[in-house]
């Protein structure tokens, strides 16, 4: 009933004045358009267009360009390079230099992982109350952690990640080794900078950045390195070496026995 | 020739679009950095202010009112609008794209400027306008004014965004303080150049 009354009160001459004007209207545009942009044509190179089609086109915006198309106009023009990418897989990298003229040598795959454990482990300087996300929470005294290297946990990572591969829990975030890309977008939103790329062929990466000494480290953080070096002295390939308190794993020499997981007092080495 | 002279001092200071009428703020606040493209962004609001009230007063005038459709004003205006700016987009790259790159994302975003949508709003409205330019009778508007009128609401919005770039351009070299840097200084010397004209209205 309403339906019928409604159409009823429609005038359809005017209706169809009204739809034939606009229509008119838009031809005339269109012509015109169609018209200057003949009339205005830029010559695009044409290896930018081929370029696109073999990049990821997951616009991550990890190379620092505004998305693909950006960057492969870069490409072409030569203001980036081809390790810029991390989301395009080897094939297709060696296909766009092909078309570029260029040398390729394949890079070792690698995924992101966040270098701290501290989270809910690691004690609070204060209640932050502020703005959410770790570039603010930053500014205001560094954070509310304790240890000046810990994991803020407000996600601006996660909310970096295009892939959705990143999650918080108990704190402190996690990455997804499945979906990471290797994009790099996390790193540059890390007011800490403890994201880190490593060859997906890792057993094993260290979960911990601090630059505390082992006393601190014991009164902020159950899960921080304390710089004993046991994981080091232990390891049978010797692929573990100290720098600043820190240990540092060689994943070429790594043979992924695990020992230093075993022997980590403090449970800092994660396995992967 | 009284007419035209009040069209210029009232489009361009007393009624001026972006400070007086607070229309247009977008592309005031974000193109106006540097000289160049503040000068430049300028000249192509200008263009499309004429050209749309070049096309939309007689659309409206000659094809809306006798059909009695005037409430299509804004769609059919929106449309003119649109179009003109693609075409100025594409005319732009071909022959400046410095100019071009500089107004990125500002330029097809003069299709929502509420400015152009403004003046084409304006010039129909008979009363107001003549109001606003000093003519004797709303009956004396005819579409020579409107597209004067649109011309020099153009150069009034060019005039407000050159002033604010070459302040803005001077205040980036002052030694201010860290949390007034860059946009919070701007919009105090908005508030400046609202100020100047201002005083036109009281005059």
């Amino acid at each position: 009933m309403i339906n019928y009354l409604l159409l009823g009160s429609i005038n359809v001459t005017s209706l169809l004045t009204v739809i034939g004007i606009v229509v008119v209207l838009a031809v005339v545009f269109a012509i015109l358009i169609s018209v200057v942009s003949k009339l205005c044509a830029v010559k695009e190179d044409e290896r930018i267009g081929a370029v696109s089609e073999h990049l990821a086109g997951a616009n991550c915006g990890g190379c620092g360009f505004a998305g693909c198309a950006d960057y492969a106009k870069a490409l072409v023009e030569g203001t980036a390079t081809l390790s810029d990418c991390g989301a395009t897989s080897n094939e297709e990298k060696e296909e766009i230099a092909k078309i570029l003229g260029l040398p390729f040598s394949a890079s070792v795959e690698t995924f992101a992982v966040v270098k701290c454990a501290g989270g809910n482990n690691c004690k609070d300087k204060f209640s932050y109350v502020g703005n959410k996300g770790c570039i603010e929470q930053n500014a205001y005294m560094g954070g509310k952690k304790l240890c000046p290297e810990g994991c803020l946990g407000d996600g601006s990572c996660a909310s970096a990640c295009v892939a959705g591969g990143i999650k918080i829990v108990d704190g402190v975030a996690y990455t997804d080794k499945a979906l990471c890309s290797s994009c790099g977008a996390c790193i540059k939103k890390c007011p800490k900078a403890l994201i880190e790329l490593i060859p997906k062929t890792a057993k094993v990466y260290v979960a911990c950045s601090t630059k505390c000494r082992g006393k601190e480290v014991m009164n902020a953080c159950s899960v921080g390195c304390i710089g004993c070096g046991l994981c080091s002295k232990n390891c049978p390939e010797n692929a573990i070496t100290m720098v600043n308190n820190l240990p540092v794993i060689d994943y070429e020499k790594c043979s992924g026995c695990l020992t230093c997981v075993s022997k980590c007092p403090r449970k800092t080495i994660k396995e992967i | 020739m009284a007419e035209f002279i009040m069209i210029i001092v009232s489009a361009v200071f007393i009624n001026n679009f972006v400070v007086v009428q607070f229309l247009g703020i977008c592309p005031f606040l974000g193109v106006s950095k540097d000289f160049k493209s503040a000068l430049g962004m300028g000249l192509a609001v200008t263009f499309v202010m004429t050209i749309t009230c070049l096309i939309t007063y007689p659309i409206y005038t000659f094809i809306l009112v006798p059909l009695g459709i005037e409430y299509m004003e804004i769609i059919v205006f929106i449309f003119v609008i649109a179009a003109i700016v693609q075409m100025i987009e594409m005319a732009l790259k071909k022959f400046s794209p410095s100019l071009y790159n500089a107004m990125g994302i500002y330029l097809p975003l003069i299709t929502t400027n509420c400015a152009v949508l403004g003046v084409a709003e304006l010039v129909i409205d008979h009363g107001q306008i003549a109001s606003l330019i000093g003519l004797a009778s709303p009956d004396m508007m005819n579409m020579g004014f409107a597209v004067l009128y649109g011309l020099f609401a153009g150069l009034g919005f060019t005039l407000a965004i050159v002033l604010m770039s070459g302040m803005r351009e001077k205040v980036a070299r002052l030694p201010i303080n860290k949390h007034l840097k860059g946009f919070p200084i701007a919009m105090i010397l908005a508030c400046f150049i609202a100020m100047a004209f201002f005083v036109f209205a009281l005059v």
